[in-house]
This record gives structure tokens, sequence and C-alpha cells, in this order.
């Protein structure tokens, strides 16, 4: 108990200094937008948006609508108590209670009179346009830029020869002309050539031919993998956004990958735990994610769910399908192996647009079983574990060694 | 003579097949070649698939309403203030709590906590947009929230259901984490609103 009272204690303390601290700065700018602006984001953004009233969040939507409506003495006591003012009758504040479902605000009793002027402040001003990010775009430009300019180079390069040769031909033909001798044309200089040499036709068709057979044997060998894939999804949902420079990890979405076969697309709910409060996109604005909220009936206004409404499924194209005479499950592999799912799927937080990464062929998953040294210190599996270093004396174990070759373990 | 015909004729088929089976790989749309489909699709209608047994046309329905799978504790509570008030009063954890369910709550807190309520539970996630970037601190001593209490107070049931049915811009996880899950998660949030950063 004394330990909490301390912890209590010393925290208030660090708070009281941290407010001497802001109140300190505040002396000097009455009012200052910019601190406001802090405090607004770390403290109110995740219920408040900026801008009208009926831009609601979880509270209503502020701007500077508030300071008409209410008195600053009338918000100071609001956000450092809102419970107490509606306890005490307040009947603007029982107003604002009942019109919001009854959902109480969080108190903040620590903030001082001058942080909430500097937070009304910001109210007041509002947001300042954010800056549309390109930085995507523009690195997928300049990937696919210099690919074709590594071709055009080659090209001005084979052009290049081919005129020095035209010019070397047309600088023969002068010299040959003005010896008096007859000029010969470039063809049939060219076939004259090789009637006299015909080691190169048979080098010339033996090349084609081994070739030709090797773009027929690799084309062969690409029928049924479907390695690069790459469609074109209902929803341009992003990987990369979302598990990369959001940090979502890819359990969150694809939860069933640690409890069953099937690491399971995810079903709209999910989108809506951070959907129902981010109706607008970075890159994409609102057209993405309003087809979410059309396929499950959401008014992004009201940020109610419409009723009776009649749900379409978001009909995603599958990419990653293993043949069905093959079994595979997912949880064997993430919860038993602990194997990250970049080693089969790929850089899909670096994805805008998911592709197949890895072949999915059976030598792929061989190849793996025959590489991948089994951890022996699972405690689920110790009993079994202690059997197989004996057996095998304690040198390293892979997949293949205790039956991650049999033909029955994948298809039954 | 014929036999050069020949030759050149050899040469050009290869060149043509050569070109045609370029395009059996998967790009793009094209999701490539296959050999026997039917060794390949499945007869019976997968997890996701269309179905035209069904009228809404899914294979993967939705269990009858007010049915429950075997094993299966229903959660007797409503996502109102005051279910949230008599969960943190009914309610505590029912697991032997050790290191390794902790351990495996801190797993579990990785995947599905970190990106809005920090590795640390400060509330600084992972998260970009505003509307998560005022995620409270576990920790907090200070600020009562709706309940009466600070973030610092929340106690086993009050955690568990918020991690069900979700809380202000949270989203509810039932449909992600079971309910051993969650309480396992109950158990490090505990550990985190000590506040150890």
């Amino acid at each position: 108990m004394t330990s909490k009272n301390g912890k209590l204690f010393s925290s208030k303390v660090l708070a009281l200094f941290a407010l001497l601290f802001i109140t300190s700065i505040n002396v000097s700018t009455a009012q200052n937008a910019e601190l406001g602006e802090g405090l607004f984001s770390s403290n109110c953004a995740s219920c408040h948006y900026l801008g009208d009233e009926s831009k609601k969040l979880i509270g209503p939507g502020l701007a500077g609508h508030i300071n008409e409506k209410y008195s600053t003495e009338w918000l100071y006591s609001w956000i450092k108590n809102s419970s107490e003012l509606i306890a005490s009758g307040d009947e603007q504040a029982i107003e604002a209670f009942e019109k919001y479902n009854k959902t109480q605000m969080t108190a903040f009793p620590q903030f001082s009179n001058d942080d909430i002027d500097n937070i009304l402040a910001y109210i007041q001003e509002g947001p300042k346009e954010a800056v549309p990010e390109s930085s995507v775009s523009a690195s997928d430009g300049s990937n696919s830029e210099a690919f074709s300019t590594s071709k055009g180079l080659m090209g001005i390069a084979l052009a290049l020869l081919l005129l020095t040769l035209l010019v070397l031909v047309k600088v023969k033909n002068v010299l040959k002309e003005a010896k008096g001798e007859k000029s010969v044309s470039l063809l049939s200089g060219a076939g004259s050539w090789l009637k006299a040499n015909p080691i190169f036709i048979v080098f010339f068709v033996i090349f084609t031919m081994l070739y030709g057979g090797k773009v027929v044997w690799d084309g062969l060998l690409t029928v049924g993998v479907q390695q690069g894939y790459q469609p074109e999804q209902p929803i341009a949902f992003s990987h990369k956004i979302h598990a990369g420079e959001n940090g979502v990890d890819c359990n969150y979405c694809h939860s069933g990958a640690r409890h069953s076969k099937s690491a399971g697309v995810p079903s709209a709910n999910v989108c809506m735990n951070c959907h129902t409060y981010i109706s607008s996109g970075t890159e994409t604005g609102t057209t993405e994610i309003a087809k979410i909220y059309e396929a499950i009936g959401f008014d992004p206004e009201t940020r109610t769910y419409i009723e009776n409404y009649e749900q379409k499924p978001i009909e995603w194209v599958r990419i990653h399908n293993l043949p069905d005479l093959a079994y595979y499950n997912h949880s064997q592999h993430v919860n038993v192996a602990g194997i990250e799912c970049q080693t089969c799927h790929g850089p899909v937080e670096e994805m805008d647009v998911v592709e197949q990464y890895a072949p999915l062929t059976m030598a792929w998953c061989i190849d793996c079983h025959k590489e991948t040294k089994v951890d022996t210190d699972n405690p689920y599996y110790h009993d079994l574990n202690e059997n197989w270093v004996k057996k095998y004396h304690g040198e390293d174990i892979t997949v293949d060694m205790i039956g991650g070759l049999e033909c029955g373990k994948c298809h039954y | 003579m014929k036999k050069v015909t020949k030759i050149v004729s050899l040469t050009l088929a290869t060149f043509a097949a050569s070109f045609m089976l370029q395009s059996c790989g998967a790009e793009g749309d094209h999701p490539g070649f296959e050999y026997m489909p039917n060794m390949y699709r499945s007869a019976s209608y997968e997890t996701y698939s269309e179905n035209p047994v069904f009228e809404n046309g899914i294979t993967a329905q939705l269990s009858v309403e007010g049915t429950i799978p075997r094993g299966f504790t229903p959660f007797e509570y409503d996502n109102t203030l005051e279910d949230f008030l008599r969960a943190g009063k009914e309610l505590s954890n029912p697991l032997s709590l050790d290191a390794k369910t902790l351990a495996e709550g801190k797993e579990l807190y990785g995947i599905f906590c970190t990106h809005c309520h920090g590795a640390k539970g400060d509330g600084k996630g992972s998260i970009k947009h505003p509307v998560y970037g005022a995620v409270p601190d576990y920790a907090d001593a200070i600020a009562p929230r709706r309940s009466g209490s600070t973030m610092n107070e929340m106690n086993d049931g009050q955690i568990f259901h918020t991690i069900t049915f979700g809380l202000n811009a949270m989203g509810p996880h039932a449909s992600q984490l079971t309910q051993k899950e969650r309480w396992k998660i109950v158990q490090y949030v505990h550990e985190l609103q000590q506040g150890s950063n």
C-alpha cells in the first residue's frame, strides 16, 4: 500500500513539474496554438476531430463554434472534470452529456487554465494544411524509369553499332568506286560471306536450338507455378501502409495463422477495429475505405451501422493457392516451428500490391524441410525430442530427419 | 536444298514455341497456365469460395444465432458502462498465473496491442493516424476515465471487458483472441500498469 501511495505521490510530483514547465513557457505567450497542438494530439485527438460539431469521433468535432457556444470558464471546468459539472446540475453540461449517449469525457485535472487556453487557441486556428504524400508513387516511378533507361541504353548502343556498320560499308563502297571496282550492297555482301563460311550457319542453328530449347524447358517449368502472380484486388489495400509503415503485426489481421490450417482473410469487423474512426487513407483518400463501408453497411458520417442492410462479401482474389493434392497447415509452421511469415510470403510489409513470392512447388517445400533445423528445446514435444536427440547422437536434426519428407505428411 | 528448309523451319518452330511458352508463367493479373487443373482445384467448396448452395453465395456461413462452439463459455456482459463496472466487480483472472503465462501474454500483447498502446503500454504505438496518437498510458494515475477510476486502477474484469468489447476508439477484439488469450493479456497489462518505463 505504501509503495502504491509513494508511486502516486511521485507521479503527482512529476505532473506538477510538467505543469510548472509548461506554464512557465506560457507566461510569455498567453495563447500558443503550437503548444496547444501538442496537447491536443496527445490528449484529445483519439476522441475529437477538428471541425464541425457533426464531425463526430467519440465526442463532437471541435472548432471555433465551441468558443461561441460555451464560456471559457465553463470550458475550463468541463475539461478538468466534466462529471462534477454534470453533477452540479449545469444545464449545458447535462445537455452535452445526454447528446452523446451519456458517454463521460475523461477528466483532465492535470491541465492548467493556460493549457486549456492553448488547446482552445489551436482548435480555433484549425489544423494546418497537410502536405499530400507522394513518396510511394515517386519511388515506384523511379524504379520503372531505371529499368527502362537500361533497356533504352542497350537500344541506343545497338543502333550506334548498326549505324557504324552502315557507314563502314558505305565508305568501303565509295573507296571501291573510286578504285573503279563494282560496289557491293550490304545484303548481297552478307549472302556471299555466309556462302563462303557455312560453318557459321551450323553454329547459328545449334545456338538457336539450344537457346530455344532452354526457353521452352523453362517455360514448361512455370506451368502450374504461380510465382509472381500479383492480381488487382477489389480494394486497393496496401500491406506496405498497414504492416510496414504503421507496424501492425501480420497475426493481428490473420489471426487464424496461430490456430488453424488457414491463416484466414480477416473479416470486415477486423478492418473496422480501426476504420470505424479512420475513414480517410493516406494514399487513396476515402474511396478505398468507403468500399468496406459499402460492403457491410456503415455510415461514416454518423459512425453507425445501417440497420437491415444487405451485406455483401468483399471478393478478394486468392493469390497463394496450393493444389488440392497437398496439405499445408499454418499453425504447425507458425506456432510449432516458429517460422516467420516472410520466409514463405516474402517482404509483404513492403508490398503495396501483394504478389506470390515463393514458387510453392514441392521441390521448394522439400528444400526447406532439408535445411530447417528442428527446435529440440520445444517443451511441448519434450519426450519426443529427447528420443530424437538420442537417436542422432546430439547432431543437428533437420525436418526431413524426423519424417518431414514422408509422402503421407502432405499427401493423403 | 530440302535439308536447309527443314533446318530453317525447325529453328523457326523452336523460336515460336519459346515465345508462346514465355507467357505460361504468372504475371500481374494472369495466374499462369495449369496442367490438368482438376488435380489442382478442390472438388469440394473451399472456406472462402463461392457457393451456389447457400442463398447468399458464401461458403463461410455464420453460425446460427444463439449457438456457441463446444467448450465455449459465453461472456454474460453487455457493451455498456454498467456491465463494464459489473465485470470489474465480479471477474478475476481464472488462469493460474506464472512466468510462462506472463511470457505468453507479452507475446500476444506484442501482436494485438503494441501498434496502438506501445511496447511499454505508454500509448505511443506505431500507428501514425492522429486518432491513435492520444492513446492513454496504462500507468496514468491522474486523469479519471468515465468509469471513475484512472488507467492504472483498471482491474481484471474491466480490462477483459475492454478487450472483448473495445472502448472509445478501440475496437472489439473478441473475434481475434480467445478468452484464455485475453486473460493472458490482462495479466501482462497489469505488469505495464506498474509503469516500469
